[in-house]
C-alpha cells in the first residue's frame, strides 16, 4: 500500500470514529468541514497530488476519490441517523396543554349592536338598505306625517322628551320612513336602526333610552304575507330554524291593517308552562307591524292604489334579552366588564 | 279594562275555558294581559233568615234560623251585627269550600251551628266595597240556589288591552259583539228601547249647546229616586269589573258605561235651575269643586256643563260637588253626551286628571251611544222604582256613516290571500256592517253607527282579516328590485365597531342623558363644555336633564366605576346648539385605563399605543396613510399630551391623556387615555394602489442626533427625507433620550434611515453621500449628530 493509501485509511478510520461519536447534526457538519471542506484534510491531500510524479497521479486521484465517496456516504448515513435522533428527542418533549392560555387582548361588540347587525344583515341579503338617521326630530316626522295628528290618542303611547316646542328625541325610528319616502320614489326597501327615547320610568323591563329596528318596504304588489315571510326568516336567523311567527290584530295610526308580532319563545321552545321568559304563553312579543296606511303613502305622493307596503318596528333590547337570557334591561347600559365579556 | 267573563256570558254563548276565550280575543286584536282566576268556592247557597235570636250563651252572637229552600231550616250562629230576620243572604253549608276555609259542623258556645253566613270577603269580593258584615243578596234570588252560579262568581276576570281606535269595544257589549261575530253565534243584546215615555211638560230638561265641542247631548229626567245600595247582582258585577259600588244611582251610571261604553252623569235635578244645562267653555278663572272635592281653577280651554248658576261639571271628566246625587235626592237629570275627543284629552292632561269616563270620551265616542246609554240607564232606574220621563236629544243627530266603496280585490292585494265574496260579506255582516253590491267586484260597505274607526277600504281589509284570522296570512319572501338606496352611515359605524373590537376594545352603550353633576365636575376641573348644553324640557328626573355634549364625560364616569384597567369604545350621538337650535353629531370615543406606569415625564408609551390604534383605525376606514399629526390642546385632555390627527386639512381625531384635573373631578384613579372621532369628518375610503418593491437590496443607517427638546420626531424625519430625496424609502425615530451625557437643554433622538434604489443595488458610497446630505440639512436646523 502506498504512503497515501496508509494515510488515507488512517484518516478514514479516524473520521469514522469521530462520526460515530457525533451527537448531533452540528458536530457532523463540523466533521464534514474538517475533512471534506475547502481546507479539510482530504481536500489538502488532494491538492498535494500535484507534487507526485505524473504516473502516480491517476492512481492517487482514484484512491482519494474512493475515499471521499466512502466518507461522504458514511457522513450522509450519520446525518440521517442524527436527524432521526434529533426528531426523536424533540418529539419526546411534551407539555401540559391544559395550562391556562396566554390571553390575547380581546375586544367585543355590544350585544345590542350584534343583535342589530344580525337583523340588518338578514334584511340586506334580501335587498334592503340600512339607515341610521338623526335622534332629534321635529314632531312632523315623528307624528303628523305618520298619520298621528295633534291630540290623536295614539300620541299617548309615545310619551316623548321635548327639546323645543316642536323638536323632540325620537320615540321611534319611524321618522326615517318619512325621510326615505320624501327623497325616493318606490320601490323603497330600508331598515332603520338606532336609539329612541321615551319617558318610561326605568325598571327591569323598561328604559327611557332603547334601540329600535324598523323596516319599510313599499313597491307594487307588496302584501302582508311578505311581511310574515320576512319576519319569519328574521326570527329563524336570530333564534333558530324552528321559529314560528304569529300576527295578532292591533292598531297603529300609520298602518292599516296592523299587527302585533310574536315569535315562538326560544327559551321554552313554545311549550310555555312555567317559562319565565314568556310568562308561560309560549310566545315572545316582538313589536308592531302592518301595511303602511294609505294616508301616509298619500302624504309622500305615493299612490296607494298603485303601491302598497309594510313596516315593522321592534325593540332590540327585548330581542337581546331573549337571545342572551339577560335578566334586566339596565345591564345593557351598565356595561359591566364581566357582562360584556360573557356576551362577547 | 277589567272584564268579568260572567258578565260577557249575558250577551254571548262562550266556551267554559277562559283561556279559549282569551285566545279568541287576542286573535281579534284584544290581547288579554292577565286572566284572574277566581278562587274555588262551593256549597254557598241562597238563604233567608226566618228568625233571629240572641245566642243563649254569648252576648255577641246571634243565632239565625235559615230557610234554604229544599230541606230543613238550618241553625247558624253569627257574630255579624248587620243581620235581621227577612234578609236574603249567602249561606255556606256544611262541607262548603270558601277561599281560606272549609265549613265543618261545629259548636259555638254550646250550640251546634250548621254552616256560616257569608260576608263579601268569603265570596272573594273586596270587603271594603261591601256592607260591613253579612252580604245582602237580592229578593229575587231563589232560595237554595248556588250563589257562585247565580252571580257567576266562579268565572275568571280578564284584563283586556283595548287599542285606542276601538273605544266601541271598551264595553261588555262591544267585546261580546266581537266574540259573537267571530264565533258565528247570536249576540243577545238587552234592547235599547227607552222606557221613559211620559211628557214632563214644563219640567222637561233643556240643554243649550254653546260650544261645538259638545256634539250631542241626551237629557232625561227621573223622579221617585230613592238613593240606596244597588242590588247585589249589580254591585257584584261592578266590583268584579273593578268599580266600587256607591249607590243605586251612581252604580247605574257606572254599570251602563261598562256595559254599553257610554259614560253618563246624573245631576241632582233640584240643584239645576229650570232643569236647564249649558255646554260651554269655562270662564276665565271660573272655579269648580268636583265630586272628589278638588277645587279647580279653570281656563276657557276647559269645557264645562253648567246650570244657569254656574259650572256643574267638567264635560266628559267628572261631575261637580254642587249638584251631586245625595241621600236627599229624589229627582235626577241624566246626561248622556258625545264630546269632541281631543278637547276632552287636552283638558284632562291640562288638569292632570283622568277618569274612566274621560278615557272613553277622549277617544271620540259614537253619538249613537248616547241613546243606548240613556235607554239602558232608564231601564235600570225604572226597574229600581224610578219614574222616567221622555228623553230629549240636543245637538247633532245620529246620522249613518257614509258608505265606503270597497273593491274586494284589495283583500288579495293587501293580504296576499283570496277570500270569496261570500266570505267577505259574511264577516262584515257579523260585525254589523251593511254591505250592498256595487258594480263588478266593488261593494258599498256602510260601517255600523258605533264604529267610527272604519272609513277607508284598508280599514275594511283589516276587519276582514281579523275575522278570517291573521293565521291565514301565508309567509312569502318578496323579491326586491334595486332601489339605489345606500347604507353608508351604517357601514361606517359597523366598520368602526368591528375594527375597534379587533384592536381589543369592548363596546359600551351608555345613557345619553345626565344631570347637572357632570357640569359641576367639569367646572371643578376648570373645563368649559365645548358648547351650550341641550336641555330636555320635560325630563323624568333631574339626573336626566341634559343631553351629552361629548362622550368623554360618560367614559370618565365609566372608568371611575370600573376602577381597573379596561379598554372600551362607544359610538353615539352627541348634542349641542347650533345658533340656538339643538343639533347632533355621531361620534366615537375609545380609550383605556392602565395600571400606573413609571416613565420619564417626556415619555408616554400608552399615549403612543393609543395613537397607534387610532392610526390603524383610520387606515382601516379610509385606506389612507397620510395622516398628519400635530400637538394641540383639547378640552379635558392633558395640554402637553394631546395630538390632533388630520386628513385633507380636517381634524379626524384627537388623542390624549385625560387632564389630571378632570380625572380627579370624576374620581378616575388610573391613568386614562381617550381618542375622539367625529364620524362626519372621516373621508370616504380610498383604494390603496400597489407599488412593487425594488428588486434591489436596501440598506439603512442609524443616526444618533442631538436637538432641542421641542423638535419633533416627525419634523426631523421629514427634513431627512426631503434632503435625501428618492433614495430615502423611510425614516423612523426609534429612541429618545434625555439626561446623562446629553446637555440639559437638549435631547437625543435616534432615527433609522432606510435607503434603496429602484434600478440598482445601492452602494455604500451612495448611502454615505445621502446621509451627509441629510446631516447638512439637519445642521441648518440646529440638529447635530451626537458625539
Amino acid at each position: 500500500m502506498s504512503e497515501l493509501g496508509i494515510t488515507l485509511s488512517a484518516l478514514r478510520a479516524r473520521f469514522g470514529d469521530q462520526l460515530r461519536q457525533a451527537v448531533d447534526l452540528e458536530s457532523s457538519e463540523e466533521l464534514r468541514v474538517a475533512y471534506l471542506g475547502r481546507s479539510g484534510e482530504v481536500t489538502l491531500l488532494r491538492r498535494s497530488i500535484g507534487a507526485l510524479p505524473a504516473d502516480e497521479r491517476p492512481t492517487a486521484g482514484k484512491i482519494i476519490n474512493e475515499a471521499v465517496e466512502a466518507m461522504e456516504a458514511s457522513l450522509l448515513q450519520a446525518q440521517r441517523r442524527l436527524e432521526l435522533q434529533a426528531f426523536d428527542s424533540e418529539l419526546a418533549q411534551s407539555i401540559d396543554v391544559t395550562f391556562p392560555s396566554i390571553e390575547p387582548v380581546r375586544g367585543s361588540l355590544h350585544p345590542i349592536r350584534r343583535t342589530t347587525d344580525d337583523i340588518c344583515a338578514y334584511f340586506r341579503r334580501h335587498g334592503f338598505a340600512v339607515l341610521l338617521g338623526p335622534e332629534i326630530e321635529p314632531d312632523y316626522y315623528n307624528f303628523d306625517a305618520l298619520n298621528i295628528p295633534p291630540d290623536h290618542p295614539a300620541r299617548e303611547g309615545f310619551d316623548s322628551f321635548f327639546l323645543t316646542d316642536n323638536l323632540l328625541l325620537r320615540p321611534h325610528t319611524s321618522p326615517m320612513q318619512i325621510r326615505t319616502m320624501q327623497t325616493h320614489r318606490p320601490p323603497v326597501a330600508v331598515v332603520t336602526a338606532g336609539k329612541c327615547y321615551r319617558r318610561d320610568a326605568v325598571d327591569a323591563r323598561h328604559s327611557y333610552m332603547f334601540h329600535q329596528c324598523e323596516g319599510l318596504l313599499v313597491a307594487q304588489d307588496v302584501h302582508f304575507g311578505h311581511l310574515k315571510g320576512m319576519l319569519t326568516g328574521m326570527c329563524r336567523e336570530l333564534f333558530g330554524p324552528d321559529q314560528q311567527v304569529r300576527f295578532r290584530p292591533s292598531f297603529f295610526p300609520f298602518t292599516e291593517p296592523s299587527a302585533e308580532v310574536d315569535t315562538t319563545c326560544p327559551t321554552c321552545g313554545g311549550n310555555g308552562g312555567s317559562c319565565r321568559m314568556c310568562g308561560g304563553s309560549g310566545w315572545i312579543e316582538l313589536g308592531g307591524a302592518g301595511m303602511v296606511h294609505p294616508n301616509v303613502l298619500r302624504k309622500m305622493q305615493y299612490d296607494p292604489d298603485v303601491y302598497s307596503g309594510w313596516a315593522f318596528g321592534f325593540g332590540i333590547e327585548r330581542l337581546a334579552i331573549v337571545r342572551y337570557d339577560v335578566d334586566d334591561i339596565r345591564r345593557f347600559f351598565e356595561n359591566d366588564p364581566d357582562f360584556l365579556k360573557q356576551l362577547a | 279594562m277589567r272584564v268579568p267573563l260572567g258578565w260577557l256570558r249575558d250577551y254571548v254563548e262562550l266556551p267554559a275555558d277562559p283561556q279559549n276565550v282569551a285566545d279568541r280575543l287576542a286573535q281579534l286584536g284584544f290581547p288579554v294581559d292577565a286572566i284572574e282566576l277566581r278562587p274555588e268556592i262551593t256549597g254557598v247557597i241562597v238563604g233567608r233568615i226566618v228568625a233571629l235570636e240572641r245566642h243563649p250563651n254569648a252576648d255577641r252572637l246571634h243565632v239565625g234560623t235559615i230557610d234554604v229552600g229544599n230541606g230543613p231550616h238550618l241553625t247558624i250562629a253569627t257574630a255579624a251585627t248587620n243581620v235581621a230576620a227577612g234578609q236574603i243572604i249567602p249561606v255556606a253549608t256544611i262541607g262548603a269550600q270558601l277561599p281560606h276555609l272549609k265549613i265543618e259542623r261545629r259548636t259555638m258556645r254550646g250550640l251546634e251551628s250548621e254552616g256560616m253566613m257569608c260576608s263579601a270577603d268569603e265570596l272573594a269580593l273586596p270587603p271594603e266595597w261591601f256592607e260591613d258584615g253579612i252580604m245582602q243578596l237580592d229578593e229575587s234570588a231563589p232560595l237554595g240556589a248556588d250563589v257562585v252560579d247565580l252571580y257567576r262568581l266562579g268565572d275568571a276576570v280578564f284584563d283586556v288591552d283595548i287599542t285606542s281606535n276601538r273605544v266601541d269595544a271598551m264595553s261588555m257589549i262591544g267585546l261580546a259583539r266581537e266574540l259573537a261575530a267571530t264565533r258565528g253565534v247570536e249576540l243577545r243584546l238587552p234592547g235599547f228601547a227607552n222606557p221613559g215615555t211620559i211628557d214632563a211638560g214644563a219640567e222637561t230638561p233643556r240643554v243649550t249647546i254653546e260650544s261645538p265641542d259638545c256634539i250631542r247631548f241626551v237629557a232625561q229626567r227621573f223622579t221617585g229616586i230613592r238613593v240606596a245600595p244597588a242590588p247585589a247582582w249589580m254591585r257584584i258585577r261592578l266590583a268584579l269589573a273593578g268599580q266600587r259600588p256607591i249607590n243605586n244611582v251612581v252604580d247605574v251610571s257606572n254599570y251602563v258605561m261598562l256595559e254599553v261604553g257610554q259614560p253618563l252623569h246624573f245631576y241632582d235635578d233640584a240643584k239645576i235651575a229650570h232643569h236647564h244645562l249649558i255646554a260651554r267653555d269655562a270662564k276665565p278663572s271660573e272655579h269648580l269643586v268636583t265630586l272628589d272635592d278638588v277645587d279647580y281653577e279653570l281656563s276657557p280651554q276647559a269645557l264645562v256643563i253648567a246650570s244657569e248658576t254656574g259650572a256643574q261639571g267638567l264635560a266628559g271628566l267628572k261631575g261637580g260637588k254642587a249638584s251631586e246625587v245625595t241621600h236627599a235626592t229624589t229627582a235626577i237629570l241624566l246626561e248622556s253626551a258625545t264630546f269632541n275627543g281631543p278637547r276632552i284629552r287636552r283638558t284632562s292632561s291640562a288638569l292632570g286628571t283622568r277618569t274612566e269616563a274621560s278615557t272613553r270620551h277622549e277617544k271620540g265616542l259614537a253619538p249613537i251611544l248616547t241613546d243606548y246609554g240613556a235607554a239602558r240607564a232608564a231601564q235600570l232606574l225604572v226597574q229600581f222604582g224610578a219614574t222616567g220621563y221622555a228623553p230629549r236629544a240636543f245637538g247633532a243627530g245620529v246620522a249613518p256613516a257614509d258608505p265606503i266603496a270597497f273593491n274586494v280585490r284589495d283583500v288579495k292585494r293587501l293580504l296576499g290571500f283570496d277570500l270569496s265574496l261570500e266570505e267577505i260579506r259574511e264577516y262584515l255582516d257579523a260585525l254589523g256592517f251593511q254591505v250592498e253590491p256595487g258594480p263588478a267586484e266593488a261593494l258599498r260597505v256602510t260601517p255600523p253607527p258605533w264604529r267610527r274607526d272604519v272609513s277607508i277600504p284598508a280599514d275594511i281589509v283589516e276587519e276582514v282579516a281579523r275575522m278570517a284570522g291573521y293565521d291565514r296570512l301565508e309567509a312569502e319572501i318578496p323579491t326586491i328590485v334595486d332601489h339605489g338606496i345606500g347604507s353608508r352611515d351604517y357601514d361606517l359605524e359597523y366598520a368602526l365597531a368591528r375594527t375597534l373590537s379587533a384592536l381589543g376594545y369592548r363596546e359600551i352603550v351608555s345613557y345619553a342623558m345626565h344631570g347637572a353633576d357632570v357640569f359641576e365636575k367639569l367646572a371643578r376641573a376648570g373645563i368649559e363644555p365645548s358648547s351650550q348644553p341641550v336641555e330636555v324640557r320635560n325630563p323624568l328626573s333631574e339626573d336626566q336633564r341634559y343631553l351629552r355634549y361629548a362622550l368623554g364625560p360618560g367614559l370618565l364616569t365609566y372608568f371611575a366605576r370600573v376602577d381597573a384597567p379596561v379598554r372600551v369604545f362607544e359610538i353615539g350621538h352627541v348634542f349641542y346648539r347650533e345658533e340656538t337650535a339643538p343639533a347632533e353629531a355621531p361620534t366615537l370615543a375609545f380609550g383605556f385605563t392602565v395600571a400606573a406606569v413609571d416613565e420619564s415625564e417626556w415619555r408616554d408609551s400608552h399615549f403612543l399605543r393609543l395613537k397607534g390604534d387610532c392610526e390603524a383605525l383610520i387606515r382601516e376606514l379610509t385606506g389612507r396613510t397620510d395622516v398628519e399629526v400635530t400637538r394641540d390642546v383639547r378640552n379635558g385632555l392633558h395640554p402637553g399630551k394631546t395630538a390632533v390627527l388630520m386628513l385633507d386639512g380636517r381634524e379626524v381625531a384627537n388623542v390624549g391623556r385625560i387632564d389630571p384635573r378632570a380625572a380627579k373631578a370624576f374620581d378616575v384613579r388610573l391613568p386614562m387615555y381617550v381618542c375622539s372621532i367625529y364620524l362626519e369628518n372621516i373621508p370616504d375610503y380610498r383604494l390603496p394602489r400597489y407599488m412593487p418593491p425594488s428588486k434591489y437590496p436596501s440598506t439603512y443607517r442609524d443616526l444618533a442626533l442631538v436637538c432641542a427638546p421641542d423638535v419633533t420626531a416627525e419634523s426631523v424625519s421629514r427634513a431627512i427625507a426631503r434632503a435625501i430625496g428618492s433614495l430615502c424609502t423611510g425614516v423612523r425615530a426609534f429612541d429618545e433620550y434625555r439626561g446623562k451625557n446629553v446637555a440639559p437643554d437638549k435631547k437625543s433622538l435616534a432615527v433609522r434611515v432606510h435607503l434603496q434604489r429602484n434600478d440598482a443595488t445601492i452602494t455604500d458610497e451612495e448611502a454615505d453621500a445621502a446621509i451627509a446630505e441629510a446631516l447638512g440639512a439637519l445642521s441648518d436646523l440646529g440638529i447635530a449628530i451626537r458625539e
